[in-house]
């Protein structure tokens, strides 16, 4: 029996919520927001990124999700599990860093906690109850970096089929920057966002035809071992794509569009190369526009490349990202 | 070379090391090695030959080849010099790639003209063997034989092969009126038996830079041809030729036959790690990336406009050498196998000893602890 065709298990929406607030790499620098050159950065293909203010990660979540409702006709009550996939460890606590930022304010640590109870608040309940989604057990997807929205779908869909009496789980991912630091890592800028995902038994699009993960835990220590893992990062990816590829039965030139991670523009067109695939054939858009939204660039990137008409129904695509931890991921969609 | 009295420069060096040690072992033989004055290469020679017996006689002569003629030798000294020797081996230089032009040709060119000079005084010169490394062929590609010079006007790649290269014009004069054998040497790895590296090189560096996780491609073709060959085939094919008194241009590489291919090569390296030190496993390395030249070139590029250090030391190290690999070319041995034809000699397949020098690396930490 072929599971993927049997259950047609699919990403059958997407929303997602960037703040409206948009910094340039010009003015993120006067603030002393970046590590490295602004020059840079923009030849890597930045322009600028959105800043959260006041709304928490878990405000954006919030506001993701409920995007998806307002614009899709859900009934909240199929979606049996709710999967928060965040990247920063803070993400997965209630922890909101408000309004302060060096851009207003004082510097404020990560993590402040007054009580121990703090550290059961957890963001995934408080958003199923926000959402009125009475029937999703909530589970949270962590500790991947900007792949955890990869494994989120995965875990979705490895569920759906595991599970005659799941039809739908709910993806999100959300994270907020630590206002105050520095907001280039390894020469990518990070951007503020949120995202969510329905994955759904019989949707209507997206079918997810294979997904692939890989775990470096060597490279776990992303302050000391920042050189290895840039090393690491094409070889890694290059393997991962094709393996991939293999697995699902496909080459490069059965993809019709690959949908990045926003992780640098001039790492796609290394990467590109090293694939076989011409960077016509890669979203890029919303690199210069929107920066490195954490885990959510992809998903946002999918939506957005549906939107202009870059895709049509049967596509392949290629969805590709890479997260501290260190870990590779990679998807397969028919749209 | 019996009876003889050779003045070795380079005695040091990679192939300068072994080729002392083989002619210490013979008997009626002096061995005059030159050594730049100031550089306290004495108490180097002593580790090179270390517990042999030396048969022959070894003086050691502290002079300077960048003071022309006189190899920066006392007038006394340098005509005795010239009556007595037999034999001129020259290994002396630099083979660093990443010297300035003008100073790699003082070294290499004007070095090589202090020699040639010298030896016409030599009034009983049987032979002048000179050491040049088949990169003269900068960024040709395909076939380049024994017969071939230079760069076709393809240009070069570093340096050293440029300054080899213009090296070779002053030798290809000098064969109208000097006994000259010029050697051109193929990539030296270390010894075929123990892996013992003398010399550390570009391809020593680059086991290093694979070991560290930091060397994520290198550009060319994966079945081209990575000519590599050990230092005592080196030293055993040259005094061999020196010996039978043979003239002209041969390449001391191991050619099509024993040559792998850089795809072979690269997975050699990781399987000789893995084995050699099985905790590296644990680190998760990657083989490196053969990528076309396009796709380093704009590595490259991200590299050095990230400014990162560490990968810039990296991706320096490897471009010395690695622009090479973007011009496959192969090295036709065939006047050196007709020479060597009967001795025994002969350049083994790469794979075979390869996996003993990484280990030496290994082993010696690059030549940081004694192994």
């Amino acid at each position: 029996m072929d599971r993927a065709t049997d259950y047609e298990t699919g990403i059958d929406a997407i929303a997602e919520y960037l703040p409206e607030r948009v910094v340039t790499l010009g003015e993120l620098d006067a603030a002393g927001l970046l590590g490295g050159s602004a020059a840079v950065l923009a030849s890597f293909g930045f322009e600028g990124v959105h800043l959260a203010g006041e709304e928490s990660n878990v405000d954006m979540a919030i506001a993701a999700a409920g995007k998806l409702f307002a614009e899709n006709e859900i009934d909240r009550d199929e979606i049996g599990v709710v999967l928060y996939a965040t990247a920063l460890t803070s993400s997965s606590t209630m922890w909101n860093a408000g309004s302060a930022s060096a851009l207003n304010g004082a510097p404020e640590s990560v993590l402040e906690l007054s009580e121990v109870s703090d550290l059961f608040r957890y963001p995934a309940s408080r958003l199923q109850a926000e959402l009125q989604l009475r029937n999703a057990a909530v589970i949270g997807v962590n500790q991947l970096g900007c792949a955890s929205i990869f494994a989120a779908l995965r875990l979705a869909r490895a569920m759906i089929v595991a599970e005659d009496d799941l039809k739908s789980v709910l993806c999100v991912s959300a994270d907020k920057f630590p206002p105050s630091h520095k907001r280039d890592l390894i020469y990518n800028v990070v951007s503020d966002g949120a995202c969510a995902a329905l994955v759904r038994r019989g949707a209507a699009r997206n079918r997810i035809v294979e997904c692939t993960h890989v775990t470096k835990g060597a490279l776990w220590d992303s302050g000391s071992l920042e050189n290895e893992i840039l090393a690491a990062y094409f070889p890694t990816a290059k393997a991962l794509i094709e393996r991939t590829l293999d697995k699902a039965g496909l080459t490069i030139d059965d993809i019709a569009l690959v949908i990045p991670h926003n992780v640098s523009l001039r790492s796609w067109q290394i990467l590109g190369r090293l694939i076989g695939c011409p960077l016509e054939r890669i979203f890029t858009e919303n690199i210069s526009r929107v920066g490195h939204t954490v885990a959510s660039d992809n998903l946002l990137n999918l939506r957005r490349a549906a939107e202009s008409g870059r895709i049509k129904r049967g596509d392949h695509l290629l969805l590709f990202t890479f997260g501290y931890g260190l870990n590779w991921a990679c998807m397969i969609l028919e749209h | 070379m019996k009876s003889s009295s050779v003045l070795l420069t380079g005695a040091t060096g990679a192939v300068g090391s072994e080729l002392l040690r083989r002619l210490c072992a013979r008997k009626e033989t002096t061995v005059n090695a030159l050594v730049r004055r100031g550089s306290a290469r004495q108490p180097d020679i002593a580790g090179i030959l270390g517990d042999m017996e030396s048969i022959a006689r070894v003086v050691v002569l502290e002079g300077d080849l960048r003071q022309g003629p006189t190899l920066g030798l006392a007038d006394i000294d340098l005509d005795a010099l010239a009556r007595e020797t037999t034999h001129i081996v020259h290994c002396g230089g630099s083979t660093s790639f990443t010297l300035p032009l003008s100073e790699a040709r003082a070294l290499n060119v004007g070095g090589t003209q202090a020699i040639l000079d010298f030896a016409r005084r030599c009034d009983n010169l049987q032979c002048v063997a000179l050491f040049s490394t088949v990169y003269v062929s900068g960024k040709r590609s395909g076939g380049f034989s024994e017969d071939d010079f230079g760069d076709a006007g393809m240009g070069f790649v570093n340096s050293y092969e440029h300054s080899k290269a213009e090296m070779e014009e002053l030798v290809l004069d000098a064969m109208h009126d000097l006994p000259v054998l010029l050697l051109r040497l193929s990539t030296v790895a270390g010894d075929s038996n123990t892996g013992m590296v003398r010399g550390f090189n570009a391809i020593h560096h680059a086991i290093r830079l694979v070991y560290n996780g930091l060397a994520p491609m290198i550009p060319g073709d994966p079945d081209e041809c990575v000519d590599i060959v050990s230092s005592d085939f080196v030293a055993d094919a040259a005094l061999h030729l020196i010996d039978h008194g043979d003239t002209g241009v041969f390449h001391l590489a191991s050619g099509a036959e024993s040559s792998s291919s850089l795809a072979d090569l690269i997975a050699g390296t990781v399987d000789s790690l893995v084995r050699f030190r099985p905790a590296w496993r644990k680190r998760a390395i990657e083989k490196p990336l053969i990528v076309d030249l396009d796709t380093y070139d704009l590595f490259v590029r991200s590299v050095e406009e990230a400014g990162n250090e560490v990968m810039l030391d990296a991706t320096r190290s490897i471009s010395t050498f690695a622009y090479q690999l973007a011009h496959p070319k192969l090295f036709d041995t065939a006047r050196t196998r007709a020479a060597l034809d009967g001795s025994r000699i002969a350049p083994g397949r790469a794979l075979e000893f390869y996996p003993r020098v990484v280990k030496y690396c290994l082993d010696s930490s690059w030549g940081t602890r004694p192994c």
